[in-house]
């Protein structure tokens, strides 16, 4: 230690003083005016998105929020171009989305084979959504800005009428908690043997449909229309990852979710990048470096059948293939 | 000749012929793998693939190199994340899939939006048909002879492990390789579709065609030859209508590709024989 | 004294955890055919994929001569798969090697042949998906037939199956047995298992293996189903049991 003071500081108070060099000071960034707003806004979302996203991963609408937020884009972009309201027009593009999504769950009523052929539906309605929406940008905007900001989300165009949408979000989402959540639980824990619930099962199923609409909306102006997932389900499928009671993920989810949107503010702020994509990539890097200790700590899975893996796997290699011995060989073993 | 005119009007310069070309092969490729990828139910599965490998584009993009080397090795990466999220059981594959792709779109963008001289994000998100080079022809031509020979030669194990995957295994057949292959196929048509119609767009090439004749055919075969023979038509009628009605090359093909699907549900379902 | 076609000893086989089956200590001869019986969850399926080397044996050994066919319950097909029954018969040939080239001649004749064989040569060009429940078994069989192999493995083959095709399958089965073949046949059938050669009760371990007549008691039985069966009656000579059937999906 003593050699190491006569040489000057230590190798890590040099490398620890660069970095704290070059990174902007959070205090001066947050003297940039539409910083406050941005933060308000982000915060706000973290609460609603992060409370129903509690919900969305108990219920496994992950696919849906993802696509209801996707598909607003066109109706943004008529909007843009008509000068109607944005998040009217989402609204409706998006209700009108999710009354699709419950027909076509009512045409097929929950058989599992059937769930690609419904995600097929739902994932070219998707495209032809997007592709509608470029078709129209193409008259609408004259540089791609104006569709990365409908996608991608702004950091500097947030004003107070987002604010008051995200703050109704919240209200909503709180309500639709109290009131619904343990209906939703029970459905989500068998939905056939649930006996009375408060509310039918379909009301209530198509009330958390909207409602996942509603905030995906209000995060739209924030995160854009490709990443509402980045609120809504990262955070609270962290959390899930520890396996928690579903009132300490109702509390941990926006905990997250606003710790990540703060964390990912700055460095959109340092970045000069929009908020949204530097939440979705932070929040997925915590959510696989859980998963990864998760992982690295539990011991091997125990195989499923290997002759009829569930197909749940999207890439589907059977997991646990390696227990199958080969067909080929045979005599004694 | 002036009944030809406005057929060959688009085909006159080279980057339409470089354009009909790409989408031609490509769709006639990924329009018959396509079966595949619905009777394996890999649909979700390419989506995310599709959805996931935008870094890979993106820094290919900045690096200066093709696309389509960005392209597979966003794939692979995407790949192997979704495999990791999906592994725990604590969250279902939908949920753990979606949080990659969340991930990968958001990585993706960052990458895009933050520096000073971005690529262009919307040609990668939804395609240049127009842009095609000789190199991404070449591209397509070895996937449409490498992808076609395995189709061909990996037809019967497929039609046996899509039936009955568990009775497949006694007859000798390897359902996990089977599906290996298929997927790997799979990466590869997704890595050269991605040039003409983006990474949010390409899916449509491989699984509107298929969708729209799964309930109307008896034979794989005949599924096989029929979505290709859709895909190659639609992609030539979206190809069009961009040139005509001034709109964008990649996302014409794409609506062209849904529309079919859309015609395809609802024609009534072949009768059935007694 | 030709080696038998089916020999298991001490065997023990599962999916990772603890053995599902063990103590399995059996042998099958050429012409014989087995009924295994046990309620479910007890391991007929289990040990049906471990003969078939699908499952590698925990304990013990398993040998089956050549490459058994299987056939499986008929419901783990996909029905809207467009194929032909003739083209599911046609399957059969993947077992003999060149899987890369299209089917022979020979091939196509040996499928319509084992159509014949299962009484659904009227409907080999139908849609797989379109035939009934019974039908389906038929072809599956069928598409057995047409791998040629020694031992024979199914799994329920007359559950929820019509009475025709029933009929037809217990035929056919009683045809193979004279051919030399080996059949494993699980089932829930008690009373039919007094047609087979030999019976294997099996609840996770081994519990009896032999005659019919030695193994269809009711102490066997007892320790065989468990709560799961409702014994009768039993005079001197025959007991009549029944056994409480599920259909899982």
């Amino acid at each position: 230690m003593v050699n190491a003071s006569l040489s000057g500081p230590s190798i890590q108070t040099i490398i620890v003083l660069i970095i704290l060099a070059t990174v902007p000071d959070p205090f001066d960034l947050w003297q940039l005016p539409f910083a406050r707003t941005a933060m308000a806004e982000l915060l706000l979302l973290s609460v609603a998105a992060g409370l129903l996203g509690a919900w969305v991963v108990l219920r496994r609408r992950a696919f849906f929020s993802h696509a209801v937020g996707a598909a607003t884009f066109p109706g943004l972009v008529v909007a843009a171009a008509t000068g109607f309201s944005a998040p009217l027009a989402a609204l409706a593009v998006s209700l009108a989305y999710a009354a699709g999504v419950v027909a076509l769950g009512r045409r097929r009523p929950g058989r599992r084979a059937g769930a690609d052929r419904d995600h097929l539906a739902t994932a070219l309605l998707l495209v032809a959504a997007l592709a509608a929406g470029v078709v129209l940008a193409s008259d609408v905007f004259t540089s791609g800005a104006g569709v990365d900001r409908l996608l991608f989300g702004t950091l500097l165009g947030l004003d107070r009428g987002d604010l008051v949408l995200a703050a109704v979000a919240v209200a909503l989402v709180a309500t639709a908690t109290l009131a619904l959540g343990r209906t939703w639980a029970a459905l989500g824990f068998d939905r056939e043997g649930a006996g009375t619930l408060p509310l039918p099962a379909g009301l209530a199923d198509g009330l958390l449909l909207a409602l996942i609409a509603v905030v995906a909306v209000a995060a739209l102006p924030a995160v854009g229309a490709l990443l509402t997932t980045a609120l809504l389900i990262v955070p609270a499928a962290t959390v899930r990852l520890f396996a928690p009671s579903i009132k300490t993920l109702l509390i941990a989810a926006p905990l997250l979710a606003a710790s990540e949107s703060l964390a990912a503010l700055y460095l959109a702020l340092w970045l000069d990048a929009p908020p949204g994509p530097a939440l979705a990539t932070l929040s997925a890097a915590i959510y696989l470096t859980a998963a990864l200790a998760r992982a690295l700590r539990s011991p091997r899975r125990p195989t499923r059948g290997p002759m009829f893996p569930a197909r749940e796997s999207p890439l589907f290699i059977s997991p646990g293939a390696g227990n199958i011995g080969s067909p080929g060989g045979r005599g004694d073993t | 000749m002036d009944v030809l005119d406005p057929l060959l009007d688009p085909w006159r310069s080279g980057i339409g012929q470089r354009a009909l070309a790409e989408a031609v092969l490509v769709a006639a490729i990924c329009g018959a793998l396509g079966f595949w990828v619905l009777s394996y139910e890999l649909s979700y599965g390419a989506e995310s693939l599709a959805h996931g490998l935008l870094p890979g584009l993106v820094l290919a993009a900045l690096a200066g190199l093709p696309l389509l080397v960005g392209a597979l090795g966003g794939v692979a990466a995407a790949a192997a994340l979704v495999g990791l999220a999906a592994r725990d059981e604590r969250i279902d594959t939908d949920t753990a899939t979606a949080v990659v792709v969340t991930g990968m779109l958001g990585l993706g963008a960052l990458l895009a939006l933050a520096p000073e001289a971005p690529p262009r994000l919307e040609e990668l998100l939804f395609g240049n048909p127009l842009a095609a080079t000789a190199g991404d022809l070449a591209a397509a031509a070895a996937l449409v002879v490498v992808g076609g020979a395995a189709l061909v030669a990996l037809h019967r194990p497929l039609t046996a492990v899509a039936l009955d995957p568990g009775g497949s295994s006694a007859l000798g057949v390897r359902p996990t390789a089977v599906r290996l292959g298929l997927l790997l196929l799979l990466a590869a048509a997704l890595a050269v579709a991605v040039e003409g119609l983006g990474n949010l767009l390409a899916l449509a090439v491989l699984v509107a065609p298929a969708a729209a004749v799964q309930r109307h055919v008896r034979s794989p075969g005949r599924a096989i030859a029929l979505a290709a023979a859709i895909a190659v038509a639609a992609s030539i009628a979206g190809l069009y209508a961009s040139h005509y009605l001034d709109i964008a090359a990649g996302a014409a093909i794409a609506l062209a590709l849904c529309a079919t699907a859309a015609l395809g549900s609802l024609m009534p379902r072949r009768a059935q024989r007694a | 004294m030709t080696a038998p076609l089916v020999e298991a000893s001490g065997l023990a086989a599962g999916y990772g955890g603890p053995p599902a089956i063990r103590e399995l200590d059996f042998a099958v001869e050429a012409g014989q055919s087995v009924a295994v019986l046990g309620p479910n969850g007890g391991g007929k399926t289990t040990l049906l994929r471990a003969l078939l080397g699908e499952l590698r044996p925990a304990a013990g050994s398993a040998r089956v001569e050549g490459r058994p066919a299987y056939v499986a319950q008929s419901e783990r097909t996909r029905l809207d798969f467009p194929v032909s029954a003739l083209d599911v018969a046609l399957m059969g040939t993947l077992a003999g090697g060149r899987w890369w080239l299209p089917a022979r001649r020979s091939e196509r004749a040996a499928a319509a042949r084992a159509l014949e064989r299962v009484g659904l040569a009227a409907v080999a060009g139908t849609p797989f998906g379109e035939l009934s429940g019974g039908q389906r078994q038929r072809v599956l069989l069928a598409r057995a037939l047409v791998q040629e192999a020694r031992v024979l493995l199914l799994d329920e083959p007359l559950a929820g199956v019509d009475r025709p095709s029933a009929e037809a399958i217990e035929s056919l089965l009683g045809d193979l047995r004279g051919e030399g073949r080996a059949l494993l046949v699980s089932t829930h059938d008690v009373e039919g298992a007094r047609g087979f050669d030999r019976v294997l009760c099996l609840n996770r371990r081994q519990v009896a293996y032999g005659p019919p007549a030695d193994c269809l008691r009711r102490t066997v039985l007892e320790q065989t189903y468990g709560s799961e069966i409702v014994v009768l009656e039993e005079d001197g000579r025959s007991l009549r049991a029944v056994a409480v059937q599920h259909h899982d999906h």
